[in-house]
């Protein structure tokens, strides 16, 4: 294991040492066995040899008992140093004479099985037996013990120096290891080295240098191939990645000048609304404020005629006429210009009826019988037996015949205007065709283009000629069009004109606006005496005027009102006495209506409070989503709002039984509604 | 003689309709403003009312609501008048209670005629 992480160097180092070092200790092991053996046979027959001496010697001294002499015989082997026993048994195994080396003490030791002859090497030590014969007769047996001094030494002698050669020639091997293992591990170590740069550093360019041609230089080859491709894709990775980001920024610009563009654009369209607002409220107060004056010159001056007549003065009759001519004139233009300011802002309403066809053309033309006549001009009436009642908006239908029976005579001088009345069937429906022809100056084909176009006389010199503001006829588009019908005009220059309106016989409305007014015009105005149990309703604004007008209003309708001047105290009071509802205005300084309506509806106590904005914004969606109940459009449709305010408070008091109190129910009966908000327990709302 | 109020803010509307009317020859009570008309509308007893809508604080529809909705002055028609000659307005005032509806400037002769068959149709009931 721990062999396994070494290093290559060490690794390879190690493994030639070991191999080398194995490689000789096992030859000098064989070497060292194969002589030791051979000096142990040599050793052997050396001793048998001296043992067939010794024998050969004491053959004599045993055969007549000299054992004076077998022992002489047997000291001579003092000069031998190895051998340590010698002993001389008789035939019938007795010791006959003995040497011991050194004197040591007999071990004891003996023979126990005496062998005529032979070898063994027994507990270290070599003995032999040697059979005596003294002329082929067996007079003994001699034993001689040698230690193998001379073995042990040699074998020792060996050991040490193989051991010293061993370790010389290992040093030696580790030396030349350790130079020749470079050869291989030298550019593995370097590709390492390189492959580690390239993963710190991130660094794609560094190549491995390769030394050799062996299957490291191809590895090494192989290396810097992949490393030149992934450089390659690197490079046009970064490249890419820095498109994307140049990209994204771009985009990133993009949404952001579109957004800027898109607010902007909103912003523009707000203020363009709230211009067309404030430019519809202006005419209308402004009509306001010049009819009352107006009023008073007409009604004054009809006074002083009546007066002046009854008093004889005649002469001063016809001044008084002029002052109620010019100011009816003024009036009439007033109107007019009020009436198209209403149809641009959507706010012209018809009022439908049936009508008989006839008494209406009647009416006009005694109308105009004044202005013809002034002119010299006659009028002719044809109407088809067709012809009978319709269902239109008559003060429009009137008005539009007037405009037209009135340019008629207005443009033509000492002729004819002609009105024929017929009823038509046209893509199987009915209609109406008032056709007014005259036969005055005419008009030319490039009048023709701007003349249903608001301000749009058929040239200057016309309106100083014969007067009137250019809306005549825009109007009277206005009104065809609102009616469902279509106008259209035939005319060249000095032959006249001939003007075509159709409209529906049976005009209908899908519109729910009728449906709405009639039910908001049903509110009961219920004021009471008891104060006990009234509901709160809080108003916000920042307008002194509008609080006051809504406190006055809706405490009429049995409310107790509070009132907050911006978005913050609303919502502080909005805490402090959970009211039945809230109206909310949208544009206050600070923390305008949107802030707070979001305010509201996320606190979780003021969640379920309704809220019913109130204000010049004309945004309704957003008010809707955002959460408010219901949206109003200042100056508020008061009867709306009590509607509204009612639905809220039944709502309220009923909540435990919903299903058993309609809504309507209240808007009918103010009574009834008393009766169940006191017999149904008050329930708050969480 | 029948009596009319006549709830009007404009000075020189006031006094000129006021005068034409006593020359008519019908008494008339006049207000300058809604909480005045309302009072006088109680006080007076009127036979009519001529309701000017666009009044200063308490306006026109306001008055007629309320006389409406008490049953002492319920039964006493009132005619709406308007500068603002809007559908809507003529939608409203009928929808509120008025019992008719006029636009101004007043064509004299026409309001008379709504006056005289207003009164003769409450005289009939």
């Amino acid at each position: 294991m721990i062999l396994q992480n070494l290093s290559i160097k060490r690794k390879l180092t190690l493994i030639t040492m070991l191999t080398s070092s194995i490689a000789l200790i096992l030859s000098s092991v064989s070497f060292l066995i194969y002589d030791l053996v051979s000096f142990r046979n040599l050793l052997r027959q050396d001793l048998m040899t001296q043992a067939e001496i010794i024998g050969y010697n004491s053959a004599g001294a045993m055969e007549f008992k000299d054992e004076p002499a077998a022992t002489a015989t047997l000291s001579a082997l003092t000069a031998k140093e190895d051998i340590v026993t010698a002993v001389l048994y008789k035939p019938d195994g007795k010791i006959f004479a003995h040497y011991f080396r050194g004197n040591a003490a007999f071990s004891g030791f003996l023979p126990i099985h005496l062998q005529k002859k032979g070898t063994r090497f027994e507990g270290g030590y070599l003995e032999v037996f040697q059979e005596v014969t003294l002329n082929g007769e067996h007079v003994g047996t001699l034993f001689l013990q040698s230690d193998m001094r001379q073995w042990s030494l040699r074998a020792k002698r060996y050991a040490n120096i193989l051991i010293i050669f061993v370790l010389v020639s290992g040093l030696f091997a580790l030396f030349v290891s350790s130079k020749l293992q470079g050869l291989i591990s030298k550019p593995i170590l370097h590709l390492e080295d390189t492959m580690r740069m390239v993963s710190s550093n991130k660094n794609y360019a560094v190549r491995a240098v390769k030394t050799y041609g062996d299957e490291i230089g191809r590895l090494i080859d192989g290396f810097n191939t992949m490393l030149s491709e992934i450089q390659q894709r690197d490079t046009a990775l970064q490249s890419t990645n820095g498109e994307l980001k140049t990209r994204t920024q771009e985009l990133e610009e993009e949404v952001f000048q579109r957004k800027q563009a898109q607010e902007e654009l909103l912003k523009a369209k707000h203020a363009a609304e709230e211009a067309n607002r404030a430019k519809s409220t202006f005419l209308a107060n402004m009509s306001h404020e010049l009819r009352t004056p107006l009023n008073a010159i007409i009604g004054y001056s009809e006074m002083l005629e009546e007066e002046t007549r009854d008093s004889g003065k005649v002469e001063n009759v016809q001044d008084l006429r002029k002052i109620q001519g010019a100011g009816k004139h003024l009036l009439s233009l007033i109107n007019d210009v009020l009436d198209l300011s209403k149809i641009e802002a959507g706010k012209m309403g018809l009022h439908l009826e049936n009508f008989d066809v006839s008494q209406v053309i009647e009416e006009m033309v005694t109308t105009l019988q004044p202005a013809a006549a002034k002119n010299g001009n006659s009028i002719q009436v044809h109407l088809a037996d067709s012809v009978n009642t319709m269902r239109a908006d008559i003060t429009k239908v009137r008005q539009i015949l007037f405009n037209l029976l009135s340019n008629a005579c207005k443009f033509t001088d000492h002729g004819t205007v002609s009105v024929d009345v017929d009823q038509i069937k046209l893509e199987n429906r009915d209609w109406i065709q008032f056709q007014v022809r005259d036969t005055g100056i005419g008009i030319s084909a490039k009048q023709k283009e701007n003349l249903f176009q608001e301000f749009a006389q058929a040239d200057a010199s016309i309106a100083r000629k014969y007067g009137g503001t250019g809306l005549g006829l825009a109007i009277t588009h206005r009104f065809v069009q609102l009616m469902k019908g279509q106008i259209c005009v035939e005319s060249e220059p000095g032959q006249g004109a001939a003007f075509t309106v159709r409209l529906p016989a049976q005009l209908v409305i899908e519109t729910t606006e009728a449906a709405q007014s009639d039910s908001a015009s049903k509110i009961p105005a219920a004021p009471s005496e008891t104060k006990a149990g009234m509901e709160t309703i809080l108003v916000i604004d920042d307008d002194p005027s509008v609080r006051d007008l809504m406190s006055r209003f809706l405490s009429k309708l049995d409310f107790h009102v509070v009132a907050a001047a911006n978005g913050e105290e609303g919502l502080r009071l909005a805490k402090q006495v959970d009211p039945l509802l809230i109206t909310l205005d949208v544009v206050m300084p600070e923390c305008d209506g949107w802030t707070v309506l979001n305010k509201l509806k996320s606190d979780s106590k003021l969640a379920d409070i309704p809220v019913i904005m109130v204000t010049i914004v004309d945004n309704e969606a957003m008010g809707l989503d955002m959460g408010a109940s219901n949206y109003l459009i200042k100056p508020v449709d008061r009867d709306r709002l009590a509607v509204l305010v009612e639905k809220h408070r039944v709502a309220r008091t009923s909540i435990t039984d919903i299903n058993s109190v309609p809504l309507s129910y209240v808007a009918e009966s103010p009574a009834s509604r008393k009766t169940v908000g006191a017999r149904v327990p008050k329930t708050r709302r969480n | 003689m029948p009596k009319i109020l006549l709830v009007e803010d404009n000075e020189m509307n006031r006094d000129m309709l006021s005068r034409r009317l006593q020359k008519k020859g019908y008494t008339v009570v006049t207000a300058q403003d809604g909480e005045k008309g309302y009072s006088l509308a109680r006080s007076e007893a009127p036979d009519l009312i001529l309701m000017d809508i666009s009044l200063p604080a308490m306006d026109g529809w306001e008055v007629t609501r309320l006389l409406k909705a008490n049953a002492l002055t319920r039964h006493i028609p009132i005619i709406a008048l308007t500068a603002h000659a809007m559908v809507s307005d003529r939608e409203k005032a009928l929808g509120i209670g008025c019992d008719d509806y006029d636009t101004k400037p007043v064509d004299f002769a026409r309001l008379s005629e709504k006056i005289e068959s207003l009164l003769v149709e409450k005289k009939v009931s």
